[in-house]
């Protein structure tokens, strides 16, 4: 009798410990003393070179730095904003992030990354150019403007071309100084056209991004403000690197109509075998072709076109802090040590990005005319901030509308007038529910 | 939390009406809570506050103030058309993968009844695909679907990226359905099967019945049982498949995959809207009930 109560009593009391200690979350982490603090970095490098480069700036600060330890956490693109809501709402979140500046104005605006404006150091601070900077000043959902992360790599847009199909052609190499506008590029994949290879090929299987960032340079912004409110725009601006695009696949026949559904890397065995000439890409891809190229695959980085200007959309990998952190000074310090010039160098050469530290981008690695590293880098004097960085509900807006819309529209499906009206009436709907 | 905090109440009450209550019952009482703490911490106590959450403007994010909305997340709901296209993917989805599943499975469990060669390792055979995960049947089926290196383009000699094809994406994943679904059905139709008397089927015989008529007279009315059984199980399972399809396609190409539960997942974790999602949950779940309480209660009735 009194065994079976008592056994009552402790299921009871074991229930309620479970729930108390499940909502409270951990706050058992002070740093009285000498324990060292413990910093999570998640980091979502993901090509072998980049993910030695940061283990290894990891390590050298673990070594300096006995009193702030950073265990190193590996992350995902794939998921890493579905596991960010999950671990910001649960309080798990890690102390430094990752991430890209897309991605930020979120979780900026939902109060969970840390303003930076006032804890950076000035060396940091003077070493990025305003430019980068401007890619990650968000709203903090309150109204006013705050830093939410460290930009330290960018993506421009160049074109990676098959240098025996080029030279054959005959046209104009262009250079960072006399780039092509759109009309020799169409031109140039015109002519490279003949016997089963194509001129160019679009990997459009996510057509989002590339095709924003490109629209710039004929000013397309997609979007416009205006008293406060954020509406779709698609005027004759942004519809000329659609149309241009478009003709390419189905006036000219100069673009490979079986890449189109493929990501971005997709194509490259069919480059390889010569089966199209030009593959648009981000400058990250170079990797790729480098490692991958079969031996005697002699390939050149050409910079992307211009139209009324050279201007790129631009986004930038960051490292920002969670709002929860209990060591934010620590976590600065690791940040300030981890983009560095000479870090920022490094990393750059792991990912094959650009490095967004004017010291780093000094750097004789930065420069050299192998795998094109110099077009790359001076592509990175056209990267501007992303119009779409700032628009609240750009991510539902990109899923939801823009990417069923513009593959069914490069898919021929659907013309330029019905694509442009989607963008614009069903955008519209989502960016309403931002605005409340 | 806060909907499970008031959980342990149950055994409370029964404490206190010591006096009244047998000692049978609170035996019964004791004797269940080790199984009733994790059903009513892990599932009653969520989906109590999943409830409540469906009827607020719950947001997952730092600086919102939640406020109860009543039923203006379901009207949002009926009239957005997201919600109807993924409403209609996944009733296409839940039906053709169920009827589907069925019929192949019941051509499998009929054959495998059937003496053969090998019947055991047969048998053995058709389970495999259950002792797999989602998540692997999805890696592996991506690999069978892969454009360029994917055996079945290889077999047809096609080059079609069938799980970006706005057309041919919810089949393709259809058949995976079809194929995961396929050995718990096949077994318990097979277990149905051996349970029906040989002597129905001697007495059938001997009255001169077809292997056709038999089949129809005598299998299916006797497997009848059987089959409402697992069909409507089959039925819960697939329309909230979620696992398989969020490896294979992630609800794409342009939403032309994206199962009911997908959506929910997105709003909820991509788009944080914690009340909306919730909502929806909540139809999908009251849908679910409806059709399937129609369903029993039909065969129900035709039983009788």
């Amino acid at each position: 009798m009194r065994i079976k109560s008592a056994l009552a009593a402790a299921a009871i009391v074991a229930l309620a410990a479970a729930c108390g200690s499940g909502g409270g979350g951990g706050d058992s982490s002070s740093s009285s003393g000498n324990e060292p603090v413990k910093l999570d970095f998640l980091s979502l490098a993901w090509q072998k070179e980049s993910v030695a480069a940061n283990k290894q700036i990891v390590d050298e600060w673990n070594k300096a730095n006995p009193n702030i330890q950073v265990t190193y956490v590996q992350g995902s693109w794939d998921n890493v904003n579905d596991q960010l809501v999950t671990q910001f709402a649960g309080g798990t979140a890690p102390d430094v992030i990752h991430n890209d500046s897309p991605a930020l104005a979120g979780f900026a605006s939902d109060g969970y990354l840390l303003d930076l404006k006032d804890k950076l150091p000035a060396e940091l601070k003077s070493d990025i150019p305003q430019a980068a900077w401007d890619t990650v000043t968000f709203d903090d959902g309150k109204g006013a403007q705050g830093v939410y992360g460290v930009p330290f790599l960018q993506e421009s847009q160049v074109i990676i071309a098959n240098k025996k199909l080029l030279d054959a052609s005959g046209v104009r190499v262009p250079t960072p100084d006399q780039p092509w506008t759109w009309d020799e590029f169409s031109a140039a994949a015109k002519k490279m056209t003949k016997g089963g290879t194509y001129g160019v090929a679009w990997a459009m299987k996510s057509p989002v991004n590339k095709t924003l960032n490109l629209a710039l340079n004929f000013g397309g912004t997609f979007f416009q403000t205006s008293g406060g409110k954020t509406t779709v725009k698609v005027g004759p601006e942004e519809r000329e690197v659609l149309q241009r695009i478009h003709d390419q696949l189905y006036k000219d026949k100069s673009a490979d109509p079986g890449a189109l559904g493929q990501g971005t890397a997709d194509p490259l065995p069919a480059f390889y075998d010569g089966k199209f000439a030009m593959l648009p890409a981000g400058v990250y891809l170079r990797q790729q072709v480098a490692e991958q190229a079969p031996e005697g695959f002699e390939w050149v980085t050409l910079p992307g076109p211009t139209g009324t200007s050279a201007q790129q959309g631009a986004v930038s990998q960051t490292l920002s802090i969670s709002q929860d952190s209990e060591h934010v000074d620590e976590a600065m310090k690791f940040i300030a040590f981890f983009l560095n010039g000479a870090n920022q160098a490094k990393l750059a050469k792991g990912d094959w990005l650009l490095p967004t530290s004017q010291k780093a981008a000094d750097d004789p690695a930065m420069t050299t005319k192998e795998n094109g590293w110099d077009v790359a880098t001076a592509s990175a004097k056209n990267l501007v901030v992303a119009p779409f960085l700032k628009v609240k509900g750009f991510d539902e807006w990109k899923t939801k509308v823009a990417t069923p819309v513009l593959q069914q529209y490069f898919g021929n499906k659907i013309t330029i007038d019905d694509a442009a009206a989607k963008l614009v009436e069903d955008g519209n709907e989502v960016l309403e529910r931002y605005q409340r | 939390m806060t909907a499970t905090v008031t959980r342990p109440a149950p055994p409370r009450r029964s404490r206190g009406r010591r006096r009244r209550i047998s000692r049978q019952t609170r035996e019964l009482w004791l004797l269940m809570l080790p199984a009733m703490v994790p059903v009513l911490l892990f599932s009653v106590g969520p989906l109590l506050y999943g409830v409540g959450l469906a009827f607020t403007d719950a947001r997952n994010t730092r600086n919102h103030e939640t406020s109860f909305v009543g039923l203006e997340n379901f009207a949002e709901l009926l009239s957005a058309e997201d919600f109807w296209s993924s409403f209609k993917i996944g009733a296409i989805w839940a039906v053709s993968v169920t009827v589907l599943q069925f019929l192949a499975a019941l051509g499998l469990a009929l054959l495998l009844n059937e003496r053969l060669w090998f019947r055991g390792l047969a048998r053995v055979l058709a389970v495999v695909p259950w002792a797999m995960p989602p998540v692997v049947i999805g890696l592996m089926w991506k690999l069978v679907y892969h454009p360029d290196a994917g055996i079945l383009n290889d077999l047809l000699g096609t080059d079609i990226n069938w799980l970006a094809d706005f057309s041919l994406a919810l089949p393709a994943i259809i058949v995976v359905g079809v194929w995961t679904g396929m050995p718990q059905t096949t077994v318990v139709l097979l277990a149905g099967l051996q349970g029906i008397g040989k002597e129905l089927y001697e007495a059938g015989e001997v009255d001169g019945a077809g292997r056709w008529r038999r089949f129809w007279n005598i299998t299916l009315p006797q497997l009848r049982p059987v089959i409402v059984a697992i069909t409507s199980l089959d039925f819960v399972w697939n329309i909230n498949q979620f696992g398989l399809v969020y490896v294979l396609t992630q609800g794409g190409p342009g939403g032309q995959t994206r199962l009911p539960m997908l959506f929910a997942y997105e709003e909820a974790f991509r788009y944080r809207m914690a009340g909306y999602a919730s909502m929806l949950g909540l139809t999908m779940a009251i849908v679910v009930l409806a059709v399937l309480g129609l369903y029993l209660w039909r065969q129900m009735r035709e039983t009788k």
